[in-house]
This record gives structure tokens, sequence and C-alpha cells, in this order.
């Protein structure tokens, strides 16, 4: 089940088409990464989830009802640019954002304390925001997005700011949520992250979707038909000279301090996977056959550039 | 609703506990009485010490007739001009040549430090006095002295109002000008002072939410409407509490201090001029200072000024508050803020110049006018209410600028809207017109 569907959604600017019929479908309880470079229209698409701007054509649907006023409480979002007010002390800071989002006084103080515990963050309450490290604060941050338990968690670039010790708890964390039903949607440029804990994506590009569905499907869909072979016992030009009827050959390259060699090939169009490593097999000692499944990192690349 | 209240509290809190907010409140009205008071100390502990001056008196005329003062005594003395000077230990010697009624000139003092203006304008005008009375005598009046008494006259002036009654249906006595005049000039300044400061505020607290980006998280859980009144309601909420402070002060002085500090009789007098059974003339006290105590000690009156102060103030703050607030959300810095906050800033400074015009005539075209327009009507009205101007004028100019609020709060709101977002280049009025007309 979708808890949110986002259908054929067109904003313009004065001047400017920041999102153009983009559509995508978030399942419930999935950690979804929204990906594209700087200026795409991630933005404008996380202020349209967030009822913030409103768009010319299309809809919002939030837990199979068009999305309401009252829907962005089952909502938090962490903006990428992160703020707080630096005067104002930490504790009446989180439990003003608490009550904006429609906690009373009483249960959001019971779950700031339990959150300042998990954290270990107590001392800071009575602290002004203006003398917390910039970490800190968005620690502090953090705590005032997931307070209200909201259904679906919106991260703009979440780790950025982050040591990798406090990136790692904040990741547990992130993953914790989603395991007690939260719906994470990640907007970022970090495709580690995405290949980490992302297990949908969509890629937007010049106020466009060019490419959506599930991490696998995706780079599997950009597979293209390139392996990885370790073998021993024949010679580099044996090797080659094997397969030059089915692939072509990529790289070879000795591996350092075994008696192994490493090969790359495409294999030509028809020939099936099984045949291959049929002929490959009886000729040499064959150590692994696996398929090079591109990183997000080049599919990323790959796909904006295709888009050009 | 609900979300309006949470952030009208967070203004409030945030500004009430702050220092400046404290210290401002207690010390506005101590420095407002000092500064009245400062004039009135001077003059009393600079009444000096007693000096003594020695008078060779050739002439023979002034014995009787040069009176010693607080500051002067005069005494008079046998020794020679060169002798009297010798002396050191007075403050100097007065010269009185014998033929002082004919020539005036004749008249020399002789100090032994810098003497003040004012002593030497009190010597001279005795003197002048003496021969007057000598030149008057040679026409050998009959019953000069007598004639002299009764030409003289001290002419105190009192102002009626035909346009106000009192109870028994006579004109009503008017408060003396000078109070009228102290008072508009403070109410007027006053309100002057708190658009500016506290439209301030509120653009540098829109400001704040800009640049520290605590907007986009804010946003994503109050529509802007609803942040933007709630945050000029908030910061109204403080400027209102800072005037009752000030009310409950200056009242609590008024009624409870000031009658205890007063001698018993001058209050007697203040009690029987505000029942209106007294004229400020028929009493033996100075016009002014009871017409000013009588004011200062009639609750009733006070907190009818501070009602009308609390409608403008918050009328005036709602108005250009909300420009404020659009300037300060289509610019990232205060700096940038300069350049649009200009035409805000010109009809308040023109308010101020105007409520300067109004003690010339209160009741000049232009002071009317001003008094009704919205953009100057806060800080004309109220420098003119202290006049006992027509009650229609101040309801009609209230509903006026309440009406316009409204008007301003919807057009600047458009302009909010579009501006938290926009980041970076600071737009031109252009632009700003064309977030109005999206």
């Amino acid at each position: 089940m979708n808890l949110l569907t986002v259908k054929n959604i067109t904003k313009h600017y004065s001047g400017h088409t920041a999102l153009s019929d983009v559509s995508l479908d978030v399942p419930q309880g999935s950690i979804y990464g929204l990906l594209g470079p700087n200026g795409a229209g991630k933005s404008t698409l996380i202020r349209v989830i967030n009822r913030i701007t409103m768009p010319d054509e299309g809809s919002v649907i939030f837990n199979s009802h068009p999305i309401t006023d009252e829907d962005i409480y089952q909502i938090g979002y962490l903006p990428e640019e992160r703020g707080l007010y630096k005067k104002m002390k930490v504790g009446e800071q989180a439990l003003f954002f608490a009550r904006l989002k429609g906690l009373s006084r009483k249960d959001a103080l019971k779950a700031l304390k339990e959150w300042f515990v998990r954290f270990g963050i107590e001392s800071w309450w009575d602290k002004k925001v203006e003398d917390l490290s910039k970490g800190m604060a968005q620690k502090v941050q953090f705590i005032t997005t997931v307070l209200h338990r909201p259904k679906l968690l919106i991260f703009d670039e979440p780790f950025s700011g982050f040591d990798p010790i406090n990136a790692n708890l904040l990741k547990q964390e992130i993953l914790r949520l989603r395991d007690e039903g939260a719906t994470v949607i990640f907007s970022t440029h970090n495709m580690a992250s995405v290949e980490e804990i992302c297990d949908h994506i969509t890629l937007i590009d010049k106020s466009k979707n060019i490419l959506s569905g599930s991490v696998d499907e995706v780079r599997r869909r950009f597979g293209e038909n390139v392996f990885e072979l370790t073998y021993g016992g024949v010679s580099a030009d044996e090797m080659q000279q094997l397969l030059q009827p089915i692939a072509d050959v990529l790289s070879m390259t000795p591996i350092a301090d075994s008696p192994y060699d490493l090969c790359r090939v495409r294999l030509n169009n028809g020939v099936q996977v099984r045949d291959a490593i049929a002929k490959v097999n009886d000729a040499v000692e064959l150590r692994s056959f696996r398929e090079v499944i591109p990183s997000m990192n080049e599919i990323f690349i790959r796909a904006v550039e295709g888009s050009l | 609703m609900n979300k309006i209240k949470i952030i009208i509290a967070r203004e409030f809190n945030e500004r009430v506990r702050n220092k400046t907010f404290i210290i401002t409140t207690i010390l506005m009205p101590v420095l407002m009485i000092v500064l009245m008071a400062v004039p009135s100390l001077i003059m009393f502990f600079a009444t000096g010490d007693e000096k003594e001056l020695l008078v060779i008196d050739e002439s023979g005329l002034m014995a009787e007739s040069l009176e010693n003062t607080d500051e002067l005594k005069f005494t008079f003395t046998d020794l020679s001009l060169s002798e009297a000077r010798a002396n050191t230990e007075v403050f100097g010697v007065l010269w009185i040549g014998q033929n002082i009624v004919d020539e005036p000139t004749q008249a020399q003092l002789y100090t032994n430090s810098s003497s003040s203006m004012l002593m030497e304008e009190n010597i001279s005008s005795q003197i002048e006095k003496v021969i007057e009375n000598e030149r008057l005598s040679r026409y050998d009046i009959e019953n000069l002295e007598q004639i002299m008494k009764d030409v003289k006259a001290n002419v105190v002036l009192t102002s009626y109002r035909n346009d106000k009654t009192t109870e028994s249906g006579e004109a009503e006595e008017a408060t003396s000008s000078a109070v009228t005049y102290m008072l508009g000039m403070i109410l007027g300044v006053l309100l002057y002072m708190f658009l500016l400061l506290y439209g301030g505020m509120v653009m540098n607290s829109v400001i704040e939410e800009k640049s520290s980006r605590v907007l986009d998280v804010l946003v994503s859980s109050v529509s802007p409407f609803q942040l933007l009144m709630g945050k000029i309601l908030g910061v109204a909420s403080v400027a209102i509490t800072q005037v009752a402070i000030w009310a409950v002060l200056v009242c609590g002085i008024g009624s409870a201090v000031l009658p205890l500090l007063m001698p018993d009789d001058i209050m007697q007098t203040v009690e029987a001029v505000q029942a209106g059974q007294m004229t400020t003339i028929d009493a033996d006290i100075d016009a002014d200072m009871l017409s000013a105590l009588s004011f200062a000690t009639d609750t009733g009156k006070l907190v009818m000024l501070f009602v009308y102060l609390l409608l403008f103030l918050l009328g005036g703050f709602l108005f250009y508050a909300a420009m404020f607030a659009a300037v300060g959300s289509a610019v990232d810095s205060v700096q940038d803020s300069n350049q649009l906050q200009t035409p805000i800033m010109i009809p308040i400074f023109l308010a101020f110049f105007l409520s300067m015009a109004v003690f010339n005539d209160p009741n000049s075209t232009m002071a009317f006018w001003g008094s009704i327009i919205p953009f100057t009507s806060p800080v004309v009205m109220l420098a003119r209410i202290p006049f006992d101007i027509p009650t229609w004028q101040i309801w009609f100019s209230l509903a006026v600028l309440y009406a316009s609020v409204v008007g301003v709060a919807w057009v600047a709101g458009k302009i909010y809207r579009v501006g938290i977002f926009m980041h970076g280049k600071k737009p031109s009025f252009k632009e700003l017109w064309q977030w109005i007309k999206q």
C-alpha cells in the first residue's frame, strides 16, 4: 500500500517551471530516496507535499485521501537549511515546535524527555541554542522533527554536518523509526547513503521525474550485460582468445599477490549467461563470475546526462 | 487559531523576559520624571550662597530702598571706595554716585570674583526703581503712593471653552496651555517612538527567522498568514503590556503618591478646581502649576488618556507592523532592508513633523487631515487629543485607522507570503508590485 501518492504535479513560477508532470508512489514503511541535481525541483516537490506551496496542477494523496491541512500533523520535515531560534532555550524551543505540531504540552514534555535521555543530552535543556555547536543543534532539530511520531518523515540531506559517529547514530534512529511504522522520504545527493538505506528512489532532473523504482530494479535496469570473472590457469592472451567469440573484453588485470587474474567483459547480444559460464568453465579454473551492477552514483550521472 | 496563540505566546514570552524590556519599562517613567524635575532641581540648588556687597551711597537715596534678597546682602559703609575695594572678604563693592538720579551711569560694581548676569540685573533694576520713584516725586503729585498702587495690574489670562460646558452650564475652564502643550508633545513623541521601535522589532524578527531558516521549519506546521498574525499580535501584546504598566504607574503616582507629597492646602485647592468650584486664577498658587497638579491627580482623565493612547498605539502599530513585516520578508539581512524601509519611514517622519505643527494650531486643516489619514493619524491625533478636540473626530480617526489596517495587512501579507521563500537578490519595488499582483 502506498502512504503517499503524488499525481501529475505541475508547478510554474514566474519565468520557469519547477515541476512538470511529476508522479511518484511512496510505499508504506519504505525509505524513499528523492534524488536529483541542485535546482531540479526536489525542494519544490517537498514543499508541495508539505502544503507550503500549492501546485498549479495535480494532486497529492496521503493515506488514501487527498491531503488536507490536518494531515501536516502527520508529517515531520527536516529542511536542508537547519534553523532554530538562537536566543531561545533548547527545551522551550523543542516544546514550541512540538506544540505547533499539535501535541499537548504534557505529551510533548514526556516525549521530549525520552528523546533527550536517548541522545544523552538532558543537560542541554536550559542551554541557549547559540551556545550549542552545529552538530548539537542538528540533534535538537532532529528530535523536534520526529517528536510527534509522524507517519511520514521528510529529511532533506539529514547527514550533512554530522561526524561519522553521529551520522551513524542518526541512521540507526531513522531505521528504528521506519521499523516502528514510519515512512521516510530522503532528499539527497549522497548516493552512498541511498545505496545503504533506501529501498525506493525517484530521480528528478530539470523538473521532470526521469527515473523511479525500487533500488534493486533500477540498478538491474541500468546493468549493461557486463560481467566480472576471476580465473586462473591460463595466460591473459589465451583468455582473450577464448572469450573473443562471445564477448567484448573490456579490461584484464592481474590480481596482486595471487595466482588469479581479473577480467571484465560485455557479453554479445544473444549470448546466454549460462552458456558463457559453461564455455569458460571448461577451459580455465573459474573462481567467480558475477554481474557488474552500476552504483547509484553512476546511474545518477548516466540518467542525468542521458536526459540532456 | 490555537497555533496563532502558541506563536503569540512565544513572541510575548521571549520579549517580556528580555532584560531590555524590563529595563526600559521601569526606567522610562523614571527617566521622564527626572527630565521634568531637573530644571526645578537646578533652580533650587543654583540659589547659591549669600553674597555680601558693600554699598558706598554718595546720593543718600539708596539706604532705605535696596532690598536684600536670598543671594544678595547690602551693607552700607562710610569707607572710601579704595578702602572698601581693599576688603576681599566681601563679594564686592557697589558705588552709587551723588547725582545718580540725573546721571544713571553713576553706578559701579567692583567684584572680587565673577558676578552673574542675574545678579547684575537684580541690582540695576533695584536702582532703576529708586531713580524712577525719585524722578516721579519731583512732579510733586499728591497721593503718589496710592496712585502707583492703583495703576499697577497683574494680568492672568484664563481661557474658557465655549464648546465645553460644566455641569452648571457655564463655559468650562480650559486646561492651561502649558500643560496641554507638554502632554501633546509627550504623547506624540511616545507614539512616534513606539511605531519605529516596535515596527522595527517585527521587521527584525521576520529577518531573523528568514536568515536563520527557522521559517522553513515553521511553515511546515503553520501557514505563513498564521505566522504573520501571530508575530504581529505577539509584539503588539508586548507594547500593550508596556503601556499598561506605565498607565498603572502614572495613575498610581498621580492619585496616591502626589497628594501625600503636596501640602494639604494645595491639595484642597486642587480638589476645588477639579470639582469646578474654583478657577485657577482665584487660587493663590501659580496657575500653570495648579493646572498640572489638578490634571496629574485626576485619575479619570488620566485613564481616558491612556485608553486613547492604547487604541491609537495598537491601530498605528497594526497598520505599520504588517508593512515592516513585508519588508523584512523581502530581504535576507537587516543591512539590505534600509532602502525598502524608506516608503514606510517617510510617513512616520511626516507624522512627527505634522504633530509639531499641531502645537501652533490644533484645529488647522492640516492638523485635522493629518489626524484622520491613517498614515499619520496615530501620532498627530495623539498630539491633538490633549487640546480637547471634538470626540467624534477621535472616533472617526480610529474607525478609518482600523479599517485601513485590514487593507494594509492584506497587501503586506501577499508580499510576505512570496518574500519569505525568496533568497538571494534583494527585490526591487517593481518586483514587490508583481508579488502583490500574483
